[in-house]
């Protein structure tokens, strides 16, 4: 399988302290990969670098075999990149159709003076990308919603608004943060669904979750942070009975 | 409920000729045309050509801040405009009417290249950068002679009168001012203009998603510097448009006018208006804050601790502006969108690192 | 010029050790309360007033009047707090609106109250000292031991005393914070208290050594730059900045005119912002969120 992601030996230091120390990964095109650790383990911080909200430390990117180490968010997001965030990030005060349709803003090709001008060509290219905003929400389920204020919306229904968000900006590969964080299980496994037909369109993803469950469920391989390290990766039935694992996040005295 | 929801900003508009919108800025249309006709003392006018320029300048201010920017620098700009005007015309011969364009070109210039250097730190230091610029334009107005240190520029002159042909030409006269008064509508509608083609077109759509959520917007593709550099180009330019009317209107030219207190007052002229609405607010604000020291002459010491002591009461009680009072249509909570724009910037200053998200 | 160099440099310490008081007052109310306070300069401005009205015209003594002024100071800055700011805590911009409107409330009434005209004041400590061959006026001199016990005894009571540890504690993170048993409320009036009592100081010390004028509450700009060049927060960057810019403006006036100093401050100022946003001894750009 063709590795599409890879981030080589990856640091980024705040100050003094490491948040990520020296992060190998390999994330296989339409694969998986879940990200799991204790809080604070750096996980935010690696998806933030690889991203290009922060440049790294030391170390690389390398990203459909093109080095994008120190490329800047916007840069990234326009190579085939997206994320979500932890907390709902969404444009709040907008519609959920609008919040998608703000998505698509990396795919106008009409240049910016015809669409202030609103000539005729801007305004057909509007309507067919609002048309594919459409389709992305009934394929996620929010259509009904579209003309609902994204803050109204219930918590599991933003996080999914934020994966259509996501996917409006037509990207290879997708780093999701906590998707299922504070969700139900029937939401829960509704993100999961969703998360599955995601990567059955070719789209790569990289999920960082706490929820074992859904982990485990949805992921093809895991790889394991602690204190900005990485001390496990593979399979998910590897990873669960895995010893130093569990040492991370329970502490030395469970495993005793 | 429908009309809470649908934010007048968003619709690209397929303009209805019977809808109520067109026919109300048709009234208004006739009735700025014939003001002068109603009103005829001079300094009525004068009042009415300042809320023009003032009304502008609170609009460049919000513009900038809809990127997230919130800028001290706007009188500074205006100042820029106005000297540049000035000394193309006074030093150089140059006839307004190419004064005019030109300075507004230079003007253009330097905010390209003050905002290259500016828009790199958004956030606190922004604001302090320009806070410095502004500081810094007066002082080099005031001590170089070159243009015309704290004495100022004098004897600027007024626009070449406009010729029509069959019809007697137009002149520019202090004594009516009537002329000026079009002049100051024209400019004022090119600016309005401008500034509503970003807000309600799709290209605006990046614009409004820099100011909701940089990082979202970042995230989904978003230059933030080059959407916001544009912003600060084009806010500043506009200043600088009718810093160079201004000029020439005034025919002389000090450089205390374009202090930062300046600017300050046209961020009050915004929110007493409303900084949710992005072009009547403007208005509003201008209209109430210029009209009324006029009539309150007598306590004319006293404004700055009124006009003061209102920004206080505005900010306790009236978030929303006066607009924000009356106006049923709501759009982007103006006191939450101010409250994201400073989240955000309390976000990047460096010691406090709140890890929290959503506050309110 | 060996001479007049000392003198510029004692006398830019001198002006600079006013800027340090202002840039660490604001610095505290910047990191704690978070309030961009843009009339912090007034309470400098009245300060000083109140000091130079109680010694001239009511022939209190320096001590005393002093005192009082650092009390008003102090107690105006509670109240203003607990009125407004308050109330409107965690909204920025609202802050920096109250702020400017109370900035312009104050300049006038303090201007209207005190009247328009610049004043000055019989020096405290009269005479020079002569230490080795160079001559510097004591009251100088004192202005600036004086500055630096402050700072010490700052210094001191933000490290080691219970208050001094909860504002620092609630300036990185009032949730946190609160979790730990702070009362952020009571904890964020306090600071607000120290900072204007700080201004109130700053003022009443320098009223005998420089002259005193109705605009002085444009300081605050300037103490805005010194605390962008010093990081936002940083009591030891508000010193070397402050200092910084003391120095600078006594060689400026003295070789090519005050104006031109303040706009190659500003200059300078500009520049290392464009190089290290955070300030000299602050944060490089890209550890900051965007």
């Amino acid at each position: 399988m063709k590795t599409i992601l890879e981030v080589k030996k990856l640091s980024k230091y705040f100050g003094g302290l490491a948040a990520v120390n020296e992060v190998d990964l390999n994330v296989g095109d339409s694969e998986i990969l879940g990200l799991i650790g204790p809080n604070g383990a750096g996980k935010t911080t690696l998806f933030n670098v690889i991203s290009g909200f922060f440049p790294p430390t030391s170390g690389q990117v390398i990203f459909d075999d093109r080095d994008i180490t120190g490329l800047k968010a916007h840069e990234i997001a326009h190579l085939g990149i997206s994320r979500t965030f932890q907390a709902s990030t969404l444009f709040m005060n907008l519609s959920v159709l609008d919040n998608v349709f703000t998505g698509y803003h990396l795919s106008y090709k009409t240049s910016m003076w015809r669409r202030l001008l609103r000539r005729p060509s801007a305004l057909k290219e509007e309507e067919m990308l609002r048309q594919r905003a459409m389709e992305i929400l009934g394929v996620m389920g929010l259509a009904p919603l579209k003309d609902e204020l994204a803050a109204n919306l219930p918590h599991g229904h933003q996080r999914i608004l934020g994966v259509c968000l996501v996917l409006a900006t037509n990207p290879k590969l997708i780093l999701l943060d906590e998707p299922v964080t504070g969700m139900n299980l029937s939401e829960t496994q509704t993100m999961i669904d969703l998360i599955r037909q995601i990567r059955d369109r070719g789209i790569t993803i990289v999920i960082v979750e706490h929820d074992m469950k859904a982990v485990m469920n949805l992921c093809d391989r895991i790889s394991v942070l602690n204190y900005g390290k990485k001390i496990a990766e593979g399979l998910p039935q590897e990873i669960r009975g895995n010893k130093e694992v569990i040492e991370a996040y329970l502490g030395k005295e469970a495993t005793k | 409920m429908d009309n809470l929801r649908k934010k007048w900003y968003l619709s690209p508009s397929r303009i209805n000729i019977r809808s109520g919108k067109v026919i109300g800025l048709v009234v208004l249309a006739i009735i700025l045309l014939l003001v002068p006709v109603v009103v005829r003392s001079p300094y009525h006018m004068h009042l009415l050509i300042m809320v023009g320029i003032n009304a502008v300048l609170a609009m460049a201010f919000i513009f900038l801040l809809r990127t997230g920017l919130i800028t001290l620098a706007i009188a500074a700009f205006w100042g820029i405009g106005a000297y540049a005007s000035a000394l193309l015309a006074v030093r150089l011969g140059l006839p307004f009417w190419l004064a005019l364009p030109a300075s507004a070109l230079i003007t253009a210039i330097i905010a390209f290249c003050v905002g290259y250097l500016f828009v790199r730190n958004p956030g606190f230091g922004f604001i302090i950068l320009t806070i410095a610029f502004g500081m810094a334009i007066v002082l080099v107005f005031g001590t170089f002679d070159f243009f015309g240190g704290y004495v100022g520029i004098i004897n600027i002159p007024r626009p070449e009168p406009i010729t029509i042909p069959f019809l007697a030409p137009i002149e520019f006269s202090r004594v009516s001012k009537t002329a000026y008064y079009y002049l100051m509508l024209f400019l004022v509608l090119i600016v309005v203009l401008a500034f509503y083609a970003f807000y309600a077109s799709s290209a605006g759509r990046a614009w409004r998603a820099i100011g909701l959520s940089p990082r979202l917007a970042e995230s989904l593709g978003v230059n933030l510097f080059k959407y916001r550099l544009t912003a600060f180009i084009i806010s500043s330019t506009a200043a600088g448009l009718m810093g160079s009317f201004y000029a020439h209107y005034m025919e002389s030219l000090v450089p205390n006018a374009f202090n930062v207190l300046k600017t300050i007052y046209a961020h009050v002229y915004a929110i007493l208006g409303g900084i949710g609405f992005a072009i009547s607010g403007p208005v509003v604000g201008a209209l109430i804050m210029t009209i009324s020291p006029e009539l309150l002459r007598e306590f004319k010491e006293f404004e700055p601790i009124f006009t003061g002591l209102l920004l206080i009461l505005l900010v306790l009680f009236l978030p929303n502006g006066l607009l924000g009072l009356i106006s049923s249509r709501r759009p982007v909570r103006p006191s939450e969108s101010i409250a994201r724009v400073g989240k955000w910037i309390r976000a990047s200053l460096p010691v406090s690192s709140s890890g929290r998200e959503d506050k309110k | 010029m060996e001479l007049p160099f000392v003198q510029l440099v004692v006398n830019g310490l001198a002006m600079g050790v006013v800027y340090v008081l202002l840039a660490s007052g604001f610095n505290l109310i910047i990191s704690t309360p978070k309030i961009l306070f843009i009339a912090y300069g007034e309470f400098y401005m009245l300060g000083a007033y109140i000091l130079w009205s109680l010694v001239n015209e009511l022939e209190f003594p320096f001590l005393v009047a002093l005192c009082l002024a650092i009390l008003a100071t102090a107690i105006l800055g509670g109240i203003v707090y607990r009125l407004i700011f308050q109330r409107i805590a965690g909204h920025f911009m609202a802050i920096i609106v109250a702020a400017i409107g109370l900035m312009m409330l104050m300049s006038q009434a303090i201007m209207l109250g005190f009247g328009t005209e610049s004043k000055s004041m019989a020096s405290v400590f009269t005479g020079m000292i002569n230490i080795g061959g160079i001559r510097i006026s004591i009251e100088r001199a004192v202005l600036i031991m004086l500055t630096l016990a402050v700072l010490v005894g700052l210094h001191l009571f933000l490290q080691k005393t219970k208050f001094g540890r909860a504002m620092r504690a609630v300036s990185f993170n009032a949730d946190v914070a609160a979790l730990q048993g702070v009362n952020s409320n009571m904890t964020n009036l306090a600071t607000m208290v120290l900072g204007c009592a700080l201004a109130g100081f700053a003022g009443g010390i320098m009223t005998p050594v420089f002259a005193i004028h109705p605009t002085m509450g444009a300081i605050t700009f300037v103490v805005l730059l010194v605390v962008m060049l010093g990081g936002i927060g940083s009591m030891v960057g508000a010193i070397v900045a402050g200092l910084v810019l003391g120095v600078t403006l006594s060689f400026g006036q003295y070789s090519i005119g005050g104006g031109v100093a303040q706009i190659l401050f500003f200059l300078v100022v500009g520049i290392i912002i464009f190089f290290r946003p955070g300030g000299i001894l602050g944060q490089p750009a890209e550890e900051m969120v965007p």
